[in-house]
């Protein structure tokens, strides 16, 4: 992507990306010490955790285009794991924590396997019923799960006062929020990642061209649902009551995918800006509006207005911005010859998928083809 | 182009947080001993408890308004300042927890249903501040090892139908109900009603029929109708809160189910009960912890300053709200303080060794708030909503068996 | 187990699959012309439901006429959502963004029923609301059977319309083939808009039917997309037909495993079925060949 002239500008780029990251950071961390007070803190806990979620939600809808609104599926199974592995197992809340995080990865093999069988409308219809089912068992089960009634996690640290518990999530979470980044980081640079990029942009192409679609994008589910779950049992500990409307909630589901998308979901930093934005908002608008239900209509016109008019969110809407005064760079998002080949291609395999269907078939292409 | 990108996320991070911190700027002036005494209050005032909410919301103002017409608080004027939590549990504890750390009330008075009291009253437990509810009656709510937790009510949920069941007892064996039907919602205070009353009917021999539970948002009440007329039950026990046994009896009677004895909690006390199903209330029975005549020192004042200003007596939800400040009153005026810090943990002591005078009788606790009281039995007869039992204050006869709805 | 009870659940579940069926039909219309996945159907499904309700508080006047507005409005409301915002989709991306567009324009409804009439559960009381008409001993509930009615009678007049008008035809044939029908002449955006207005129409007629017998409130809607996105799945999306078989055998489904399962449990009919279906035939039961047909 770089030419040998870029060079001397990269380096200048390097130095600024160095110190803007270590503002950045620096900032973050020291929220705590001049936040103003433990509401104001407890609201920068929750922005961090929006910002972990959204994180972890990019891992399939920015790698692989796959859009799942029900993420809030794994991070509730992320909570209820941790708090049933401390209270029935008598775990201690960080090994709960760990093992609810493997637990549910484990739990998205077979859910992966079924729903990426399909693209499109399927699989969105599929992660959907997935948060859905998720609220009705963990409502209905109630001997096991509490039900209604909700279920107490016992607190990690009892002798904490309020601010000071705060504080420790505050950190906790900004430590998880780091290490999804890396991980997000490092698939992004990896052979594996561009794998996955390629099923983004054209999945039948990069199948032609040897990547093996289906197990790449089963892996990274895995991940990203790993993620969201620990990113569910941090929730868990840090707040200490769960009610399956709340958890398994459409709606904490939608916030990831709005947030991702408003920040960008080809940039590492894009849901976190997200997060940033929505969280931050969201917080105000319930402070402010709290009697109305006003923060769903801002939730509902700020997704339609990026869906409608920035699809690939602020960062690259910014960039854009940037680059019509700035000649050079060619637009690698040039899509109407991709456009084009996409629909004829679709349009066919249409016709093919409804007689050459048989439901045994391991490839998906074809068939699948006509689902969208 | 990286560096663009990130910078614009320094930008906004920067924004961010100016935006939070901005939020943070208000009033600190709460410390100063002349100013109002401000009292932070979260209700479901829209949502599944917003009936019962806007209630205890009416009890709590009333309560305000009497203070400040007789002068304040240690001389102060009380200030309520509530907020909706939409009937929602993380809701309930962002405001509690904004009511006591940003806006720094003095006092706080707890929210409406068990399901909020209990992630709210850790809230307060945390930051060390005395928690008097109106409304958290189930067996959970005093398992938490609350400390700082009361009760503002008579009796808790298990117990509301004690008087009844007692009754039922006494009956004559071939008048007796044989079976019983029993539907509750997954709430705890609910259930705690419903499985309190069928907990002693089996232990006197009545058969359990039929024994559903459904989550608060069902609308759909038609196949647990459909089952309780199958079963054919003598008696059905809705442990309810409001639109729920709204809808529940109604299904009933699409189906033409005929009990010769219905009890229902906290609905049928509802003034747009009634209405609601149909004005076929004749004989629906509900335990309730407040009645408007009764004869204790102070209720007579309050019913007669309420009806004055909302034009109609007050309900349960109004009268416990009424009793929670009344309960808080008690205290700050014994212990001369009303302020975060220390002074709520002398509150919190004052009320542990002392009985309070308030308009459902005298209240007293146990080490973990639970009150030391008993419901009393109410019907609908004749189109109006009476106690029939105990028989000591009753102001109308039982009617048994319940005439066709 | 009781045969009466057995007998009264299967009434209860044909009343209730009628009501499905033309929610889902109108689903699939939207999926059939557009290949959109409209989220937002049941949200305007409890939207005309507080219209009716609200109708009937402000006037006393009887809600199913509050149809004679609804209708329309809807069908108007239907066009210009087509025409204005779903038409200006990536086509490439066009079917996740459909969903996420159409998810937006749900919650945006949830949040305005909520800031207009609150978050209180709101429920018609009608005169005939406990009436009901004994049929072989079982119960049927004079509300329901009006709202099977109006659902059939709308199915059947989505029929004929389909089938016999010449709308229908190009509707048809813009479903099945886009490019061929521009080629012989029809006009495919405005058909496609009249199209999408008839699915809203739909649930116009479906919201009012429902405001007889329940209780409503905001994110009710959450509740009924669930299990209709699960019938268009499992019948086969683009399937009119088959959406409504789906809806009537899980409708029924649901109605008979509430007398053993309780009715939480039952909703999970719905799902079993999806993620069955996608494992075994994921290009639907009834649909397959038939998927693009009416």
């Amino acid at each position: 992507m770089l030419n040998a002239s870029d060079r001397l500008s990269v380096s200048k780029a390097f130095v600024a990306k160095v110190v803007v990251f270590a503002a950045c950071a620096a900032a973050l961390l020291t929220f705590p010490s001049w936040a103003a007070n433990p509401y104001i803190l407890s609201a920068g806990v929750v922005v961090l955790s929006y910002a972990v979620l959204s994180t972890s939600w990019n891992f399939v809808g920015g790698f692989t285009g796959y859009i799942s609104l029900g993420h809030a599926a794994f991070f509730g199974l992320g909570a209820y794991g941790t708090a049933l592995l401390i209270t029935k197992l008598d775990l201690s809340s960080f090994v709960a924590w760990f093992l609810a995080g493997v637990g549910v990865a484990l739990f998205a093999i077979p859910v992966g396997w079924a729903a990426l069988r399909v693209r499109g409308a399927s699989f969105v219809i599929v992660s959907i019923a997935l948060v859905l089912i998720m609220l009705l068992v963990f409502q209905s089960w109630s001997d096991f799960t509490g039900g209604s009634n909700g279920l107490v996690v016992p607190r990690p640290f009892p002798d904490m006062l309020r601010p000071e518990h705060h504080e420790t999530f505050f950190y906790l979470f900004a430590a998880l929020l780091a290490v999804t980044l890396l991980c997000w980081w490092l698939i992004d640079r990896s052979r594996f990642g561009m794998g996955l990029k390629a099923i983004r942009e054209d999945e039948d192409k990069a199948e032609a061209l040897g990547i093996p679609t289906y197990s790449y994008k089963l892996v990274v589910y895995v991940v990203s649902a790993f993620f969201t779950a620990l990113g569910g049992g941090m929730y868990a500990l840090w707040f200490g009551d769960l009610d399956p409307v709340f958890q398994f909630s459409i709606l904490i589901g939608s916030y990831m995918v709005l947030m991702a998308l408003l920040g960008g979901v080809r940039q590492l930093y894009g849901p976190l800006l997200g997060a940033l934005i929505v969280g931050t908002a969201l917080e105000y608008f319930k402070l402010e509006f709290g009697d109305t239900q006003f923060h769903l209509v801002a939730t509902g016109l700020l997704l339609g207005i990026v869906v409608l008019f920035m699809p690939d969110g602020i960062i690259p809407a910014g960039m854009k911005l940037v680059d019509r005064f700035t000649p050079e760079r060619s637009s690698i998002r040039e899509m109407t010859a991709a456009e084009l080949l996409e629909r004829d291609q679709s349009e066919s395999s249409e016709r093919a998928g409804r007689h050459a269907s048989t439901p045994s078939d391991p490839e998906p292409s074809t068939t699948e083809k006509a689902k969208r | 182009m990286k560096t663009t990108s990130i910078m614009r996320i320094g930008a906004l991070l920067g924004a961010a947080s100016l935006a939070l911190t901005a939020c943070g700027g208000s009033d600190s002036g709460s410390g100063d001993d002349d100013g109002p005494i401000t009292i932070g209050v979260s209700l479901p005032l829209t949502g599944d408890f917003a009936e019962p909410g806007k209630g205890v919301q009416r009890g709590y103002e009333a309560w305000a308004a009497d203070v400040n017409d007789a002068g304040g608080l240690l001389g102060r004027k009380v200030e309520l300042k509530i907020l909706d939590d939409q009937s929602n549990a993380d809701r309930v504890v962002a405001d509690y927890e904004s009511l006591i750390a940003q806006d720094e009330v003095d006092l706080v008075f707890g929210p409406f249903s068990t399901r909020l009291v209990v992630p709210s009253a850790r809230v307060a437990d945390e930051y060390g501040m005395l928690f008097v509810e109106p409304a958290g009656a189930a067996p959970e709510v005093f398992e938490q090892g609350f400390g700082n937790l009361f009760y503002a009510a008579p009796a808790v949920a298990n117990d509301h139908y004690n008087y009844l069941a007692e009754w039922i007892e006494a009956l004559p064996a071939d008048q007796r109900p044989k079976t019983a039907a029993y539907a509750a919602m997954d709430d705890p205070f609910a259930m705690g009603t419903a499985y309190g009353l069928k907990e002693k009917m089996e232990a006197a021999g009545i058969e359990t029929v039929v024994d559903e539970k459904y989550p608060p948002n069902t609308t759909d009440f038609s196949s647990i109708a459909a089952k309780i007329e199958a079963s054919n039950a003598d008696m059905i026990v809705g442990g309810t809160q409001y639109q729920d046994a709204v809808n529940l009896i109604v299904a009933l009677q699409q189906l033409d189910y005929q009990p010769k004895l219905a009890a229902f909690s906290t609905a049928p006390t509802n003034p747009e009960f009634p209405e609601a199903i149909g004005d076929k209330t004749e004989g629906i029975l509900s335990p309730t912890g407040y009645t408007e005549q009764a004869d204790v020192p102070t209720n007579k004042e309050f019913v007669e300053s309420y009806t004055e200003r909302n034009g109609n007596p007050p309900g349960e939800d109004e009268a416990n709200a009424y009793t929670t400040g009344q309960v808080v009153a008690a205290a700050v005026e014994a212990v001369g303080c009303a302020e975060q810090g220390e002074c709520q943990q002398k509150l919190i002591d004052w009320l542990h060794e002392n009985e309070v005078d308030t308009v459902v009788g005298p209240l007293s606790w146990d080490a973990d708030g639970r009150p030391q009281g008993a419901h009393m039995i109410q019907q609908w007869v004749g189109g109006e909503i009476k106690i029939v039992l105990p028989e000591d204050v009753k102001e109308a006869d039982i009617i048994y068996p319940k005439p066709a709805w | 187990m009781d045969g009466s009870l057995l007998f009264q659940s299967l009434v209860l579940g044909i009343l209730l699959g009628g009501l499905y069926a033309l929610l889902a039909a109108g689903l699939t219309l939207y999926f059939g012309i557009m290949r959109v996945v409209m989220i937002a159907h049941s949200a305007f499904l409890i939207l005309a439901a507080y219209l009716a309700w609200w109708f009937h508080r402000e006037t006393g006047i009887d809600p199913l006429l509050s149809l004679f507005v609804t209708v329309p409005l809807f069908f108007a409301v239907g066009v210009l959502m087509q025409r204005l915002l779903v038409a200006r989709l990536r086509p490439v991306t066009l079917t996740m963004m459909s969903v996420l567009l159409t998810f937006a324009i749900a919650l945006t409804i949830e949040g305005l029923l909520g800031f207009v009439f609150s978050g209180t559960q709101r429920r018609i009381q009608l005169g005939y609301s406990g009436e009901s008409i004994e049929v072989f001993g079982a119960h049927v509930a004079v509300v329901k059977l009006i709202t099977f009615g109006l659902a059939a009678a709308s199915l059947a007049a989505l029929y004929v319309i389909m089938k016999y008008t010449k709308f229908g035809q190009s509707l048809r044939a813009t479903i099945q083939h886009k490019e061929a029908a521009q080629l012989v002449g029809i006009k495919t955006d405005r058909v496609a808009g009249y199209g999408f207005g008839l699915g809203l129409a739909t649930a116009a007629i479906g919201g009012t039917a429902l405001s007889l017998d329940a209780t409503i409130y905001p994110s009710l809607h959450w509740h009924w997309i669930g299990p209709l996105m699960a019938i268009i799945v499992v019948g086969g999306l683009g399937s009119i037909p088959g959406a409504a078989i789906a809806a009537m055998v899980l409708g029924i489904g649901q109605s008979l495993l509430q007398i053993p399962m309780g009715t939480t449990w039952a909703q999970t009919i719905f799902y079993v079925a999806l993620f069955a279906t996608l494992m075994l035939r994921p290009q639907g039961f009834f649909g397959g060949r038939l998927a693009q047909r009416f």
